[in-house]
């Protein structure tokens, strides 16, 4: 493989003045800090990789890489953990800016539009992946798709983690809502999707469907996102272009959603970490969230049942989102380094059945296929979500974590707690994203 | 001879001062002036640049309404919080120093929330005022009173980030106060007890105004500590409902680190800068007149 390009980054007289004054400051603190440096430094072999997966799915993702440390002695991958979000973003955002990036990091395949045409990220190439035995048809096409960016690849996806809905099967029965196959009896209308919870509502005394969303703009947007894209409308970002939405749709689904806010169905006041507890302690039997919270159901003992959001609107959809490996541009890469991470990530893809176990849905086919997978219960049961999920919006303010999803916070909190109506919510998101679309563009 | 020892003496004054001064230049001059550089730019935290804009991140600011709100929220935290933090602080330190007995404890009590780290108290108030579950609202409920979405009503989500401020740090002003009053020659008050005056006469007329240096330094540092609110907001509503907590602080990290245009960014902070500036010559101009 060839050494890489640093591309726009050449460095001029005063960034090279710049990094001296640096030098020398960090010289000068050197005698002080020295203690910190020791065991935690990579050493030179070393393949620094940076993730934002912490609680369960943090233990899980350490196992597999201790598993792909084991089975390639070539090279060993040290992972730095960072808050997800904006710090985390904000951090790789800077360390590829600065040139010495880690060798590989885990994004949202959705943020990927704000970081690949600014040059912060390299692109993968095909033939040493395939090398490592990773093909672009090992990925389902959505999957594959989202992957590239202006006819590159840019992101390896190890997963596509959709917005689901956890069922308690024995309340379900209870309200007479579970079929003959252990299943929920099928959804296909809002007013039907109003009964069943309200069924439910019976049965617990306290809510028929839980739902975290104060506070938190990622839990609004992927509800809302998952219901708009189910009147199969579009939302299409262009800079320089107000934004393309269809508005009755959307202000339909922010109704729909205000009306299961009625503090019986579901209370107007829930944050994530309520909406947990109350589905983990049998005060609901329907749950909002994403896959990644199975476990802790399961932990829980909950009696589970997984689907996909049902399809309300007559076109099957799901918000998601991947777990992707990308390349941060270095301005000086290692090329032994760049193919150790390439059998890293292999391994990792390879390996994925083990993050199955942590809900997510695996992106690389030959792990879905296999039977190892179709007996996990219930993360077989919303397998094909892969086939209906919507990444954001293409921007590069968008995606998971995003300023996007804040914007929407914004707006769209009152418009849930029955405070705003729908309508003035809607405008005010439209008119934020209109702004910022209208701004020249910093990537 | 006493040319070249003062010489010596300049020349081994620059040697002692290099290192600070070099410490001074890198991390304080030069990042001043390549920021109100970068306030001139277009740059990007993608290292995109579109070159030397004049003035336009300044025009753009001055019309953006989302920057003149989170200014609003700021002054707005300061004026709120920086009256309890006097007010409440030294009516604790008086009390605490009208003798009451276990006085350490009353110190220890006061103080030692504001030990605690901003995550810390953070993470504690935002449990507290969990709609569902909050110690606030089940006090309310037993008070026969309706729940309070402390965090997430725009009304009173900044008063809430007061509470929680206010219980943090208000150990520090109290100490200062209880520190001052100590200071105070109790002869003064044993005069004024044989004059007759009583217990909130002396206070008024001795305490208050023997306090009047203190209180000065004390609202000074509490108005620039409360104008660089970012921590517990951003902890606890992240600027929200629907931007109503979100301080200046918080849109410049905004504008700057997620939406990488560090040029507008440093527009702002120095739009702040100077707001900062304002603030200190009027209290310059005020505190001046107190002392002559």
């Amino acid at each position: 493989m060839k050494q890489q390009d640093s591309g726009g980054m050449h460095m001029n007289r005063r960034q090279v003045l710049l990094g001296g004054g640096a030098l020398l400051g960090g010289l000068a603190l050197g005698a002080g800090v020295t203690g910190c440096g020791g065991p935690a430094q990579a050493a030179a072999g070393d393949i620094r990789f940076w993730h934002l997966l912490s609680g369960g799915d943090g233990i899980k993702m350490q196992a597999m890489i201790d598993a792909a440390n084991g089975q390639n002695p070539a090279f060993k991958v040290k992972p730095t953990v960072l808050a997800w979000g904006a710090p985390y973003y904000t951090k790789l955002a800077m360390a590829s800016a600065g040139g010495r990036p880690p060798e590989v990091a885990v994004m949202h395949a959705a943020r990927v539009p704000g970081y690949a045409p600014g040059g912060l990220l390299d692109a993968w190439d095909l033939d040493l992946l395939a090398e490592f035995g990773v093909r672009p048809e090992d990925f389902s096409s959505r999957i594959w798709e989202k992957s590239q960016f202006g006819g590159q690849v840019f992101s390896l996806a190890l997963d596509s983690h959709p917005f689901v809905m956890l069922y308690n099967t024995e309340l379900a029965d209870k309200a007479g809502v579970l079929g003959q196959d252990g299943r929920l009896l099928e959804i296909n209308s809002p007013d039907r999707f109003l009964e069943v919870s309200r069924e439910l509502q019976r049965v617990t005394g306290k809510h028929g469907l839980s739902y975290g969303y104060l506070g938190d703009g990622a839990q609004m947007w992927r509800l809302f996102y998952t219901l708009y894209r189910q009147h199969g409308a579009d939302l299409v970002l262009d800079p320089g272009q107000p934004a393309r939405v269809e508005r009755d749709v959307a202000i339909d689904c922010l109704e729909f959603i205000t009306s299961l806010l009625d503090n019986n169905i579901a209370t107007k006041s829930g944050d994530g970490g309520t909406a947990i507890a109350e589905f983990a302690g049998q005060g609901s039997g329907l749950l909002f969230t994403g896959v990644w919270e199975l476990p802790t159901m399961k932990t829980a003992g909950v009696p589970l049942g997984a689907a996909t959001i049902p399809t309300l609107y007559g076109t099957p959809a799901a918000f998601a989102d991947s777990h992707s490996f990308v390349l941060p541009h270095q301005a000086q890469a290692d090329e032994a380094k760049r193919r150790g991470v390439y059998q890293f990530v292999a391994s990792m893809l390879k390996g994925s059945l083990s993050w199955a176990e942590a809900g997510h849905i695996p992106a690389f086919q030959p792990v879905v296929r296999s039977a190892e997978y179709a007996a996990l219960d219930p993360q077989a049961d919303y397998a094909h979500a892969a086939e209906i999920i919507n990444y954001d919006p293409e921007a590069w303010f968008t995606g998971s974590g995003s300023d996007f999803q804040s914007y929407f916070a914004e707006n769209v909190q009152n418009v849930f707690l029955g405070r705003d109506k729908a309508t003035a919510g809607w405008d005010a998101f439209i008119s934020r994203i209109n702004t910022v679309l209208a701004m020249p563009n910093p990537v | 001879m006493a040319g070249a020892q003062s010489r010596r003496n300049n020349i081994h004054g620059w040697a002692f001062s290099a290192p600070f001064l070099a410490f001074f230049l890198m991390f304080l001059v030069w990042p001043m002036l390549s920021g109100a550089y970068m306030s001139l730019t277009g740059t990007s935290l993608t290292g995109a640049n579109t070159g030397f804009v004049g003035l336009d991140n300044y025009t753009e600011a001055f019309a953006d309404s989302d920057m003149w709100r989170s200014l609003g929220n700021t002054l707005y935290f300061t004026l709120i919080s920086t009256v309890p933090l006097v007010v409440i602080a030294l009516a604790l330190a008086a009390l605490v120093n009208m003798g009451l007995p276990a006085q350490w404890l009353w110190r220890l009590s006061f103080f030692s929330p504001f030990l605690l780290a901003s995550t810390v108290v953070s993470l504690f108030f935002a449990w507290m005022y969990n709609p569902e579950l909050g110690l606030f609202n089940d006090v309310l409920a037993k008070m026969g009173l309706p729940p309070v979405a402390w965090l997430n009503d725009p009304g009173v989500a900044m008063w809430a980030v007061v509470i929680a401020t206010v219980w943090w740090t208000i150990g520090f002003n109290f100490l200062l106060y209880l520190a001052a009053l100590q200071n105070i020659p109790q002869q003064h008050y044993e005069a004024a007890s044989l004059d007759g005056a009583g217990g909130w006469r002396q206070f008024f007329s001795i305490s208050l105004p023997q306090l009047g240096p203190t209180t000065v330094m004390i609202v000074i540092l509490q108005i620039l500590a409360s104008l660089k609110i970012f921590d517990q907001i951003y902890q606890m509503t992240q600027g929200g409902p629907g931007g109503a907590t979100r301080p200046i602080v918080q849109y410049i990290f905004e504008a700057g680190f997620t939406g990488y245009r560090l040029g507008y960014s440093a527009a702002i902070s120095y739009i702040f800068f100077g707001l900062i500036l304002l603030i200190a010559l009027v209290q310059v101009f005020f505190t001046r007149k107190r002392s002559a």
